[in-house]
């Protein structure tokens, strides 16, 4: 298969924040260090060479990025200052914009202005519709049931839409991602079954997140602290989401509070709060090598977030001790930075959430593939004359 | 002709005030426009061109720090125009020692030559002062003898200064020399006893440069020496002494690997070959002569002095010559290697001493014995020769070197040094599998590359790729690394790691260049004055570095740089030149031998 070589890829990917490749003189300690490099995959000194040949079609069908979790054990070892975990972070953001069929992502990564701008309008064209929506059919010290501001089956219906939005691009970019890895980037024949076999592997990751432990061991973080957190801010999160879309009618009623699905509210508030704190806290601390370096949308990611968060935290409270008017107010601000973010979710650094997990079916799926390849090779007799 | 000259600064050198040169340069005799670029990026073709056009350029002088960064801009400029590319003149601060004292006058100077078309070497050359035929050599290894014994065949008198008891430097610690395989000691020895014996060289050994005073062509030298506590002249090595003494401390000569005692010879073909004691370990010495003394009660010759003291020489010299020599850096400070923590990992220095015949396991390579220690009761890992021979060893290259964190530099030696180890250890040890994990094969010297494929034509494992972890697993040490070449992620259980540590200039570097006022660069080797023009000169007259203290370099590159100081020194005694201070000539001293050049 020839590979076009693409002279300014380095050149492109130093706006999505690797800076140093072109310092890397190939010796290897990085994959040496790597606890998840491995025979199939080896990495990130491959992906450093790919990415310094220019082989811009080799890096979009490569699964390499995914399988990274950015311990920073490879930074730390660097002789050359090259910073190959913050290359591999570069290439999963760029990955999420190669994937992205719109084009949207790509800009967002490459322009903070234009994120932000794009944020702010999609959050006032959301609040002006909430606003106006309230006051046409309601009173704004009514929080719920007949006449309320925002009734709950009105926002149960415009959080089914924004969802069904998000899930068309995010299955889309899947099946883009699929595409590119599994029939544009691998050349031999992948057998059906293996789909099958190894289908296991994505609920398995996505709730466990098993690999990112993995790479804490050496690590010098007490109890598996970032992986822990990370998955509480992750289940917190799907949690969230969950409720969100299905459940939002039972949580929007009454001042009084409903256990059977508050519990489960209040526990992913917790992930998310800690998660939140502890990233951010981390981001500006920089005590460890893979948050020294942060990306203008990291910064968005994590800002954005806590003042779902906040604002998530605050309607509550005045809706549970009976402060209506308040309670309304911080709703539509808690909706206007809610649909901006699930909407960019598709196009920024939270697709990894589909991502990661789908990277890692296809890996084994792959590296079944791969096996099955080479046994073959093995017993096929070669004909010497 | 009509000159352009252009300041090309990539950062603001804090000795320099490039507006002041650039208003200097404007006046200098058909210089037509002069402008300062601070750009870290390269600046614009399209602009070059225009400013070569309007002003009508046919010289072009680029004067800066690097000027040769940005000189293929201007040849690309310059051929666009239709001009001679030939014209263009670098002026470059760094190159011709624009530092210290001076600096601005010399800069100038710099851009003065180059406007001029003239070489600045061929102008600022110092003038000659009466030179006294009496030379000092600080350092007695290779490059120290070799420059000693050029100088005395010459006929002139030469004081070589040694720090240590003993002659001949790292050199006699090798075993063989790559890419030959001779015999190290084979051609150092017959050198080092030439000195001893050479009735023109005086030989200092245990010995200091404390202050050096005077111009160039006649120094004032104090050098304290230690007392040695034996008597060289009737000493006779006999070894009773040795035999006697209780204490027991690790063998500097032996890279740390045996023991010797607090009274003894470095090692047998020592020079001068004679005992001496060591006063920080000598029971006696150290309890201010109440315990102890057996040695001096056994001597046959009585010899031994243990109320010795240190003696003070003052000695006139026309040169100095520097061969202060390197050291190897600390590798326990370089974690994932296990330094100092498996007993197995070796460094380079260590391994040289443990398959050196004259070692203590007499040339077997073992891997370490486990023992008890019978005062302490601890156990203790030591090579004995009834050790067993390693299975598989793994060499590991570039380790300190060329990485940001240690040394930024390459070592230049360690390649090659590996790839000889690996000869040794396949030679002397049956059915042992060698591993060499490096980053680049920098064999660069003569018969160096063809030495590199006979090691892997001889089975060694080379393996392209670092490794940056050695790690214990039941009792094994296991090497991982990458194998670029075959594409694979390899691990190989091995017995023995032995790691080609960088080199750093030796300890007492930063003192002498105190004492003497040399320049040191950035990463503590000395200046020379030009690294092409005059390698052995540094910028005070009179002063020459050889061998390692310079930088990193092999044995013959470092015989061949001594031989050309003495050269230098034994020029200034017959010409009586070359001799002053090159960062005090002054600007019109320059500007007007590059009037008289131009002339020509």
């Amino acid at each position: 298969m020839a590979i076009r070589v693409n002279p300014t890829f380095i050149d492109e990917l130093d706006r999505f924040g690797a800076e140093d490749v072109q310092l890397c003189y190939q010796c290897g300690d990085c994959s040496t260090v790597c606890p998840h490099a491995d025979d199939v995959y080896k990495f990130p000194r491959k992906s450093m060479r790919s990415l310094q040949m220019g082989l811009e079609q080799k890096i979009e069908t490569s699964l390499e990025p995914w399988l990274c979790y950015y311990c920073g054990q490879c930074s730390t070892q660097c002789p050359r200052e090259a910073d190959p975990g913050e290359t591999m972070m570069s290439l999963r953001r760029w990955l999420i914009s190669r994937y992205d069929f719109t084009g949207i992502a790509r800009k967002f990564f490459k322009s903070r202005r234009t994120e932000v701008m794009t944020i702010f309008t999609v959050a006032l064209l959301t609040g002006v519709f909430l606003i106006y929506y309230g006051f046409s059919g309601g009173s704004l010290s009514i929080y719920d049931g007949e006449g309320a501001f925002l009734p709950s089956q009105f926002i149960h219906k415009f959080d089914l839409t924004i969802g069904s939005i998000l899930l068309i691009f995010l299955l889309a970019n899947a099946f883009h991602m699929w595409y590119l890895i599994m029939v544009k980037g691998t050349s031999f024949y992948v057998p059906w079954w293996s789909y099958i076999k190894q289908f296991y592997q994505l609920p398995w990751h996505f709730f466990t997140q098993k690999r990112y432990s993995e790479c804490e061991k050496k690590q010098e973080h007490p109890f598996f602290m970032p992986w822990f957190i990370h998955l509480g801010l992750m289940l917190g999160y799907v949690t969230m989401l969950v409720l969100v879309m299905v459940f939002i009618e039972q949580l929007q009623s009454g001042p009084d509070i409903r256990w059977s699905v508050h519990i489960f509210g209040y526990l992913a508030t917790i992930g998310l709060v800690t998660g939140t704190v502890y990233f951010i806290r981390n981001r500006l601390k920089k005590n460890y090598v893979q948050y020294k370096k942060s990306h203008g949308t990291d910064w968005v990611f994590v800002v954005l977030l806590s003042i779902i968060v906040l604002t998530g935290i605050i309607q509550h409270i005045f809706h549970r001790t009976g402060l209506n008017e308040l309670a309304n107010i911080t709703y539509v601000i808690h909706l206007m930075s809610v649909v901006p973010w699930l909407l960019r979710m598709p196009f920024s650094k939270w697709a990894h959430l589909i991502y990661r997990p789908l990277a890692m079916y296809f890996a084994e799926i792959r590296r079944d593939a791969l096996a099955r390849q080479e046994k073959m090779i093995q017993s096929v007799p070669v004909l010497i004359k | 002709m009509r000159t352009g000259v252009f300041f090309c600064q990539t950062e603001d050198n804090s000795s320099l005030n490039i507006d002041a040169i650039a208003k200097y340069a404007a006046n200098l005799p058909e210089v037509e426009t002069v402008q300062i670029l601070r750009l870290k990026p390269l600046p614009g073709i399209n602009f070059i061109c225009e400013q070569i056009k309007s002003n009508n350029l046919e010289r072009i002088v680029l004067a800066g720090d690097i000027p040769g960064y940005y000189k293929p801009v201007f040849t690309k400029a310059v051929a666009l125009t239709d001009g001679n590319t030939d014209e263009i003149r670098l002026a470059s601060f760094q190159e011709h020692g624009t530092k210290g004292e001076n600096a601005m006058d010399r800069a100038k100077a710099i851009v003065a030559c180059a406007t001029m078309g003239i070489p600045f070497p061929l102008a600022a050359v110092p003038g000659g002062n009466p030179v006294n035929h009496a030379t000092l050599i600080i350092g007695g290894g290779i490059a120290g003898i070799q420059s000693a014994l050029e100088i005395a065949n010459a006929g002139k008198q030469v004081y070589l200064v040694e720090q240590t008891g003993t002659i001949g430097g790292h050199m006699a610690m090798f075993d063989k020399t790559f890419p030959t395989l001779d015999c190290a000691a084979c051609i150092l020895t017959p050198k080092m006893v030439t000195v001893g014996q050479h009735e023109m060289i005086r030989l200092l050994t245990r010995s200091n440069v404390v202050a050096v005073t005077g111009k160039p062509g006649s120094y004032r030298v104090k050098i304290r020496q230690k007392a040695r506590f034996v008597d060289i002249k009737s000493c006779v090595a006999c070894n009773q002494c040795t035999e006697v003494c209780p204490v027991k401390v690790k063998s500097e000569f032996d890279a740390g690997i045996s023991l010797r005692k607090a009274i003894y010879i470095p090692f047998p073909q020592a020079v001068p070959n004679a005992y001496l004691v060591d006063e920080t370990s000598c029971v006696n010495i150290l309890s201010g002569g109440e315990k102890c003394g057996a040695c001096v009660k056994k001597c046959p010759k009585e010899c031994i002095n243990l109320n010795e003291t240190d003696k003070i020489i003052d000695i006139e010299v026309g040169n100095i010559i520097l061969a202060t020599g390197y050291e190897f850096l600390d590798v326990s400070k370089i974690e994932q290697y296990g330094y100092g923590i498996f007993p197995n990992v070796l460094t380079s220095i260590e391994f040289e001493r443990l398959t050196n015949a004259s070692g203590t396991t007499g040339g077997r390579i073992v891997t370490k014995s486990r023992v008890i220690n019978k005062k302490t009761g601890k156990e203790e890992f030591i090579f004995s020769p009834e050790g067993m021979p390693p299975k598989s060893v793994a060499l590991i290259h570039c380790v300190g070197s060329r990485n940001k964190k240690y040394n930024p530099y390459c070592s230049r030696v360690c390649c090659m040094y590996s790839l000889k180890f690996a000869h040794l250890i396949k030679e002397k040890v049956p059915n042992v599998n060698v591993y060499e994990f490096y980053i680049d094969m920098r064999a660069f010297g003569k018969g160096y590359e063809e030495f590199a494929e006979r090691i892997k034509q001889e089975g060694t494992f080379v393996v392209r790729g670092h490794s940056a972890s050695v790690a214990m697993r039941n009792e094994q040490m296991v090497v991982r690394g990458e194998d670029i070449f075959n594409d694979r992620l390899v691990e190989f259980y091995v017995d023995m790691v032995v790691l080609a540590v960088g080199l750093v200039p030796s300890r007492g570097t930063e003192e002498i260049s105190r004492i003497l006022g040399v320049q040191r660069d950035s990463d503590g080797w000395f200046s020379e004055l030009d690294y092409n023009g005059s390698p052995t000169d540094t910028d005070k007259g009179g002063i020459y570095v050889a061998g390692m203290c310079q930088a990193p370099k092999d044995i013959p590159d470092t015989v061949a740089q001594a031989s050309a100081v003495a050269a230098g020194v034994l020029g200034s005694f017959t010409s009586g030149k070359g001799i002053g201070h090159m960062s005090s000539l002054s600007l019109s001293e320059i500007e007007s031998r590059a009037k008289k050049i131009h002339a020509i």
